[in-house]
């Protein structure tokens, strides 16, 4: 069987997903399950299926981009994936003893919160580059970007250590529910470690497709994903993320930390109505 | 190529990236180009609706040897299911790249690093889901 309609409208959707996970830094889970839920009434173990796959397709498909005109800073994402691969193993070992809702409601609380800051910052282009010294100099957290106006940015991380503390939250989260690594990852980076809001959310891209393989097998192993579901989401998610990233390049900062400050509040309610019942 | 060059690790890492997605991308098509095809366009029943666990397709084997088979005879969802694995396939070979290219800069910290996220990364996908308990 092969249903025209639903192939159609999820890989419409899809597109849409892929620019603004690729902008944001969050995959486009966070569009792709609550249409397939509550639109479409698929079951959510088939939700999360195609929601691993369509975030490995917006990460490698804009990073291909983004890593090609060094927005992406590779040493922070490779630094920082020690602690997403170790969050997504020890989410998975713990999974037989929570409880999603009371994780859903504290995380989507923790995100709610972390809008004050983040709203505060609103305005903010480049942040004010620290010294770098300590750990961020050992491990040479630093780089420079280009804006599309030929501006050169350079910039140091700062506290990598709450960075990484942060980003293993973001890896149990993604172990423990398949959904949600994304948005503390660039919290991570943005509030801890201060980078411009650019290189947070394109190195919070980079690695969610890690994190994402990293809990893709038992999924896989489980039949969760559906070819019929996945393909259209995974053709749609490829070209949304190769025009996200297009999208990001000739952004401003200011801009990104809007749409990300308009995302991460859909995020946080979406989690905190599925704790409720809802299942999104 | 200057591989002591650190700009070389943007370009290689950001070819790895876009060849996997193209290939993923052109396996899924043909798969979902070949399942209009044999499936027929014709089904309007439910046009927007879809509940895989309710209405029962082919089922899918998710074994290798399943998954060899269905290529083999031209299933087009062991097609889809190919392109799938590519496009998770797609990030692990840049991890696995990554290493290489830390070294060719003899930056061992990072190799060091990305070995490690390697590893993590290998026991996450390939060995947790056997172990009694996870993933519950």
């Amino acid at each position: 069987m092969f249903i025209v309609g639903f192939v159609l409208l999820m890989f419409l959707v899809s597109i849409f997903a892929g620019i603004f996970g690729s902008i944001v830094g969050l995959g486009g889970g966070i569009v792709i399950i609550p249409v397939l839920t509550i639109l479409m009434g698929v079951d959510i173990h088939f939700a999360i299926g195609a929601s691993i796959v369509a975030i490995i397709g917006t990460s490698s498909g804009a990073a291909s981009t983004y890593v090609r005109d060094k927005v992406t800073n590779l040493r922070i994402g490779m630094f920082l994936e020690l602690a997403s691969a170790s969050g997504a193993i020890t989410g998975a070992a713990i999974a037989a003893y929570t409880n999603s809702a009371a994780l859903e409601t504290i995380f989507g609380s923790i995100l709610l919160v972390s809008l004050v800051p983040m709203v505060m910052k609103i305005g903010e282009d480049v942040p004010k580059s620290p010294e770098l010294k300590g750990v961020s100099k050992r491990l040479g957290l630093t780089g420079s970007y280009t804006e599309s106006d030929g501006r050169v940015v350079k910039y140091n991380a700062t506290r990598p250590v709450e960075g990484l503390a942060g980003t293993a939250v973001a890896g149990v989260l993604s172990g423990l529910l398949g959904i949600g690594g994304g948005a503390f990852k660039v919290l991570s980076m943005d509030l801890a470690m201060k980078l411009p809001m650019k290189v947070s959310t394109t190195t919070s891209n980079f690695m969610i497709g890690v994190t994402a393989a990293a809990s893709a097998g038992i999924y896989f192993a489980r039949g969760d994903v559906d070819p019929i579901i996945v393909a259209p989401v995974a053709l749609g998610i490829l070209i949304g993320a190769a025009i996200g990233a297009r999208v990001l390049l000739r952004s401003r900062n200011t801009t990104v930390r809007k749409i990300f400050a308009v995302v991460l509040a859909v995020a946080a309610v979406e989690m905190i109505l599925s704790a409720l019942g809802v299942s999104v | 190529m200057n591989w002591r060059d650190p700009e070389t690790m943007n370009v290689v890492i950001g070819r790895v990236l876009r060849y996997g997605v193209i290939l993923s991308g052109a396996i899924i098509l043909l798969g979902t180009i070949g399942l209009a095809a044999t499936s027929g366009l014709s089904d309007a029943s439910g046009m927007l609706t879809y509940y895989p666990n309710i209405v029962p397709h082919d089922n899918i084997d998710v074994s290798l040897g399943g998954l060899a088979h269905g290529l083999v005879a031209f299933s087009a969802f062991s097609w889809i299911e190919l392109g799938v694995i590519v496009l998770i396939a797609t990030p692990v070979s840049r991890v696995v790249i990554s290493v290489f290219l830390f070294a060719a800069e003899r930056d061992r910290l990072y190799v060091l690093i990305t070995a490690v996220v390697l590893t993590l990364l290998l026991f996450s996908m390939l060995v947790t889901p056997f172990i009694p308990g996870f993933h519950a």
